[in-house]
């Protein structure tokens, strides 16, 4: 329902809730439940109550026959409410009053040749005409309560999941902390000191954040999307190292649309820069490069670091990048790293190619 | 007046810890400041500061090597971003750390602390030192330089780090006295203190790395002077006044 919507909705007029029914989903999740023992004692208290009220007010020669019409009446309006819990809706509702009609004007017929006494049939009329109405307006506000409860457990529930499925990303996007608040402290100082350098770094650190949180949603990823995210990381890094980090993205066209498991890349060059630019005193440089050929496509980073250490082992997350290269790639893809001989280190992968297209 | 040095790798936090410092600490004098653990040291060495601030990963020297070289001649406060395992063991109350960015009123009360440890009467920190020890071995490390080059002319000499006796720096070079003569090589003696043995070599001056294998004797001049003698040459090195206590009898 749009509230601001200036014309009037006429067919919200007499039921004032949802236009389309629950789906059969949204019932499992929200409405699987009976009611509460507490609704059912309070609606019984209620019905009894009215039906004592009723039956000191009939004329005495009637009371048998009211009495089992006031049965039938409750037995027949239970029945509709509870098809009006398990789904509160519009048709059912409709439905629900048609019947309720339809057994009134029976009823009335019955009356009109069973009781003879003018005096007698009009009092009985009377109340069957006030329980009459009384009970398809509960059901009415049965109806619209049900509904509003519902929506709101659904509602609930989606936020719920939203939130859940936010922090299963920003988890699994391993963004680190160390990268989030060394980049944070020269942001606050560059905002404090109103240097110019704070808006770049802050609309790069959005772009990799922005463009992180998504990486890790599929099982495949075009080579393409992570290198915007790549390209954020490497100017946030920059911003803060200065001149130590110089960089270069050199990705052939034909290599873009390659699908590689995600966050491979970023680990690459986070592993460059990490291992490779900061413990150098003067800095040093990285290069990223893709190529395409014979179905199968190379992605390498490069930097001019110290190298491998003498004794170095790989540690958990090459093994990491190696097990999901497999998983992508089969036998065919693997990962390399080694130390280039004009000094620092080169990091290889490479799989068959496969695009988005055909996937 | 009390002095300061300043040491990241970075400017921004580097900048954002000084103008915390000034704000807080308006008294404090900072007499140098560093963006890596070689300068860092160095600095040290030259200004000898009252107090020392100290990211902890620093090129060249971490922060916590630069601690452990400080060896307690000056409280340490380490910086640090949020995520550095090393936290874990300064939590145990032995270090004062800052996370950063550097929140104002988290620095007064690191400064609190420092003013009590400024104090004459500060209580010993071999405690401090043994912890600082035990962090830089779980410091992922490089293997130690084996070889030096140094041009000399038209050729490239290699010299095996083992058998040089000292290192002496010498306006931008170092020289590099070894068994089978000397040369000069291009790296700052500052930097190449962070490639070498620590076992083999050490530093007894701010200019002088020495190979304790070759060290005959060293020589208390008078208060304050100390000079070391080799074995088979005749010149002697200077130690400066923090490395005195590397030597001190047994």
């Amino acid at each position: 329902m749009n509230l601001a919507s200036k014309s009037i909705d006429w067919s919200q007029l007499w039921y004032p809730g949802r236009k389309t029914p629950f789906t059969r989903e949204e019932l499992a999740l929200a409405g699987g439940d009976s009611p509460s023992p507490t609704l059912i004692a309070v609606a019984s208290v209620n019905i009894a109550f009215i039906a004592f009220v009723v039956l000191l007010l009939a004329p005495p020669a009637q009371t048998g026959r009211l009495t089992g019409m006031l049965v039938g009446l409750t037995v027949a309006a239970s029945a509709l409410a509870a098809r009006l819990w398990v789904n509160p809706w519009r048709k059912p509702l409709l439905r629900a009053m048609l019947g309720l009609a339809l057994v009134m004007a029976v009823m009335a017929g019955l009356l009109r040749y069973r009781i003879p006494a003018q005096s007698e049939r009009q009092a009985v009329s009377m109340i069957l005409a006030a329980c009459g109405a009384l009970v398809p307006m509960l059901l009415w506000f049965l109806t619209l309560w049900r509904a509003h409860q519902l929506e709101a457990r659904l509602r609930e529930h989606n936020e719920r999941t939203k939130a859940i499925e936010m922090a299963r990303r920003l988890a699994t996007a391993q963004v680190e902390p160390h990268f989030l608040f060394n980049t944070l402290a020269s942001l606050q100082h560059w905002v404090q000191t109103k240097d110019d350098r704070a808006a770049p770094l802050l609309a790069a650190l959005t772009g990799y954040l922005r463009a992180t949180l998504p990486l890790f949603d599929r099982p495949l990823l075009a080579a393409g999307t992570e290198l915007q995210a790549v390209r954020h990381y490497l100017q946030v890094m920059q911003a803060r190292l200065g001149s130590r980090l110089a960089w270069q993205i050199d990705v052939e066209p034909a290599a873009e649309p390659a699908l590689l498991p995600p966050g491979l890349l970023l680990t690459l060059v986070e592993n460059a820069i990490e291992h490779g630019v900061e413990p150098q005193l003067r800095g040093g440089h990285i290069t990223l490069t893709g190529r395409m050929a014979d179905g199968v496509v190379r992605f390498a980073v490069s930097d001019d670091g110290a190298g491998l250490a003498a004794g170095w082992r790989q540690g958990t997350g090459l093994a990491n990048i190696r097990e999901r290269l497999a998983l992508a790639g089969g036998a065919a893809a693997g990962f390399t790293l080694n130390a280039r001989p004009e000094g620092g280190c080169r990091a290889e992968i490479h799989l068959p190619y496969r695009a988005e297209a055909t996937t | 007046m009390t002095t300061a040095l300043v040491a990241d790798d970075e400017e921004a936090p580097r900048e954002q810890l000084l103008a915390a410092l000034r704000q807080a600490w308006p008294e404090l004098q900072i007499v140098a400041t560093a963006d890596n653990g070689v300068d860092a040291w160095d600095a040290f060495l030259e200004h000898e500061p009252d107090l020392c601030f100290l990211d902890i990963r620093m090129p060249g020297l971490s922060g916590i090597d630069v601690a452990r070289r400080i060896g307690g001649k000056a409280p340490v406060v380490f910086a640090t971003a949020y995520g550095d395992h090393a936290l874990a063991a300064f939590d145990a109350g032995a270090v004062d750390y800052l996370l950063k960015p550097v929140e104002a009123e988290r620095l007064a009360q690191a400064i609190e602390r420092l003013r009590a440890r400024l104090q004459p009467a500060a209580p010993s920190n071999g405690e401090l030192q043994a912890l600082l020890e035990r962090l830089a071995t779980t410091q992922a490390r490089r293997a130690p330089l084996s070889v030096l080059q140094a041009s000399v002319g038209r050729e490239v000499r290699l010299i095996r780090c083992d058998e040089v006796i000292y290192f002496e720096s010498d306006a931008r070079y170092t020289r590099v006295v070894h068994e089978g003569g000397d040369a000069l090589i291009r790296t700052p003696l500052k930097e190449l203190l962070a490639q070498l043995d620590e076992q083999l070599f050490w530093q007894v001056h701010r200019s002088v790395i020495v190979n304790h294998r070759h060290v005959a004797a060293a020589v208390r001049v008078d208060e304050g002077h100390m000079h070391l003698t080799l074995r088979g040459r005749p010149e002697t090195l200077p130690v400066s006044r923090h490395f005195q206590g590397l030597f001190k009898g047994q």
